[in-house]
Formats: structure tokens, C-alpha cells, sequence
């Protein structure tokens, strides 16, 4: 006998993050779910760039990563809160482990939580961890094939950078390839090009996310008082 | 290496949607192309989780779900030969918005009743 189903697999973790986005709607926080590979500088580009965005906004950290604190003690005293989470072996971050860094965060005292998910491109994409937005990270040691070779997360992020810039004179990446991949995917995604050695691009990406944070702010303040008159 | 999570998160699905009583013949699950799962890594992790369960020797049948875009300037809908190259064949524009390739859905169990 043959019973027709049509369930999504990921649906308790997309359950679980529908109430993350609840939960950061209600606090007015804002939500970024950072992606990239490992060593591409995620970690560098927040500790660059969090006292630039402070003490204007009011910011969280959710660090990723498969074993040890690093990236929580590097960014701890940068931030006004931050949760480490370890996956154990695990690639990406799910909803309902960022359920457990959010309730390790005071949501009311923030504006801003940023999700630094585990350095892999192409597992973080498929969760959703109840953010309001995606950003990939790609750098300029990794090569001009990157976006070519892992479209998704192109496709999907709200954002995109590429990082280690200062870098370009001196290791083959040829930029031209990495341009035209890029818009061979998708035309209208901004990319900010940055270096945490030079400081290029680095007002940039602060003006994004300020952005980023008053456009969500807006959004989450018209959901929350449609969801109180339904 | 996704895969290990995304098999224990369909074996729980397929659990919650078995009747009482029965014994799972073969499940069938769609893939989209963007979620870069390996379907022989999936069936070894599906074996490996399901011998001496209640799920033992049922066959797991992966379908593969093609990319599939509507663009966002004329709203043509096209499969890209190159799922690199996202160039609407209609306006010429690169505004891809995503209708297939992405997700995993559980689509049927084939059951028999003991």
C-alpha cells in the first residue's frame, strides 16, 4: 500500500526557526547569518568593524564552530553579549541551536544579533535559522571561482563580500572571472569589497548593516502590530 | 557533510507518518539540485541508521528535483543548462528567483500491514 505524503524534512527546523524570527520580531532585534569558509575572515571582519557599529547599536555574537571558545573570547569584549556554540562534528548551525544562543543573549537590551555560522558554504545555506538576513563571505586566497563553484549561497544572500583585498597584488585571483561569475548569477546582489588590513570597505559594510538594522526594525514593528490585530 | 543530519530528520518524519502496525517497504524523497546532498552518502547513512529498527531493510528512493528559475525582470520561467550561468534567455537580465531545486520533501512510504 502506497501512502502519498508531501512533508518538508527540514520542517521542525524551520518550525524552530519561524519562532527565533518570533522571538527577535518581539525584541526588535535584528537578525545577519554570516556564511563563509573557514579562514575567510568572518571572525576578523566583526572584530574590525563591531567598535566602528557600537556604541550607536547595541550588538550580540552567536559563534559557530565545530570545538573551542576562539571566536567567542575574541569577540567578548568587542560586543554587549555573546554566546559560543559548538557543533561537535556537525557543518552548520540549525534553528533550534540558535534557539539556545538566543536564550543566552538579552534580546530586550539589544538591536542586533549577528550569527557567525560554522566556516562551510554550502551546508549553512540549507538551514534556516530564523535571521533577517544572509550574508556570503568569500576572500581573495580562496580564489575568483568561488561563486561559479558554490552558486546557493549566491543566489540567496542579501549580501555579499569579499574580503583580504589588501591581498590582490599579491596572490593569483583574478578579478575580472570572479565579476563575471558573480553576475552570471545574479545581477542586483550588492557586493562590498573590504580589507581589515587596509580598512577598505570596512564604512561600507557599517552603513549596510546600519541599514540593514532600521529597515528590519520596521519590518518586525508592522508584524508584530499585525499579529496583535489578527 | 549535511547529509548525516538531513537522513536523521527525514527517519524521524518518516516514523511520525508510518499507521500502527505497519512495516515500511520503500520511502521516497525529492532532493533539490541546490541542496548539494550526495545521494550515496544519504543511502549509507540511511542503512546505517535504520538496520535492527523497526525501518530495517526499507529502501530509500532518492528523486532529484532540477533547478528551475522565474526571472525577476520579465518573469520567464527557464531551467539554466548551467546552473552557474543564470541568464534569462527571454530579457537578457540576471535576476533569478528560485521556484524548484531547493528542499527535501518526504513524497510517499509503500507499506505493507502486518
Amino acid at each position: 500500500m502506497e501512502i502519498k505524503v508531501v512533508a518538508n524534512v527540514l520542517k521542525l527546523n524551520d518550525e524552530v526557526a519561524a519562532l527565533n524570527r518570533r522571538a527577535l520580531a518581539e525584541a526588535g532585534v535584528a537578525c545577519l547569518n554570516i556564511m563563509g569558509s573557514p579562514g575567510c575572515g568572518k571572525t576578523a571582519l566583526l572584530e574590525a568593524t563591531l567598535p566602528r557599529l557600537r556604541p550607536a547599536l547595541k550588538i550580540g555574537v552567536i559563534a559557530g564552530d565545530i570545538a573551542t571558545t576562539r571566536d567567542a573570547e575574541r569577540l567578548a569584549h568587542l560586543c554587549d553579549g555573546v554566546t559560543q556554540i559548538n557543533t561537535g562534528g556537525s557543518c552548520h548551525l540549525d534553528a533550534n541551536q540558535v534557539r539556545q544562543g538566543l536564550a543566552n543573549l538579552d534580546l530586550h537590551a539589544l538591536d542586533l544579533v549577528i550569527i557567525e555560522n560554522v566556516g562551510n558554504l554550502i551546508c549553512p545555506v540549507t538551514f534556516d535559522l530564523g535571521q533577517g538576513a544572509k550574508m556570503g563571505l568569500f576572500s581573495v586566497p580562496e580564489g575568483a571561482d568561488k561563486p561559479a563553484k558554490h552558486p546557493r549561497i549566491v543566489l540567496e544572500a542579501d549580501l555579499l563580500v569579499l574580503t583580504k583585498t589588501d591581498l590582490l597584488p599579491h596572490v593569483p585571483f583574478d578579478k575580472t572571472i570572479f565579476d563575471a561569475d558573480l553576475r552570471s548569477l545574479r545581477d542586483d546582489v550588492t557586493l562590498i569589497e573590504t580589507s581589515v588590513v587596509s580598512g577598505a570597505g570596512l564604512d561600507a559594510w557599517c552603513q549596510w548593516v546600519r541599514r540593514f538594522v532600521d529597515e528590519r526594525k520596521g519590518v518586525q514593528a508592522r508584524q508584530v502590530s499585525q499579529s496583535r490585530t489578527e | 557533510m549535511h547529509e548525516a543530519a538531513i537522513t536523521q530528520a527525514l527517519i524521524e518524519q518518516v516514523r511520525a507518518a508510518m499507521p500502527p502496525g505497519a512495516r515500511l517497504q520503500r520511502c521516497a524523497v525529492q532532493v533539490g539540485e541546490l541542496e548539494h546532498l550526495d545521494p550515496y552518502v544519504m543511502q549509507t547513512i540511511w542503512q546505517a541508521s535504520t538496520a535492527n529498527t523497526d525501518l530495517r531493510g526499507a529502501e530509500l528512493v532518492i528523486e532529484r528535483v532540477a533547478l528551475r528559475v522565474r526571472c525577476g525582470a520579465c518573469a520567464r520561467e527557464f531551467t539554466p543548462a548551467d546552473r552557474s550561468i543564470m541568464l534569462c534567455p527571454s530579457c537578457g537580465s540576471v535576476k533569478p528567483q528560485l521556484l524548484s531545486g531547493t528542499g527535501i520533501i518526504l513524497r510517499s512510504l509503500e507499506v505493507e500491514r502486518t
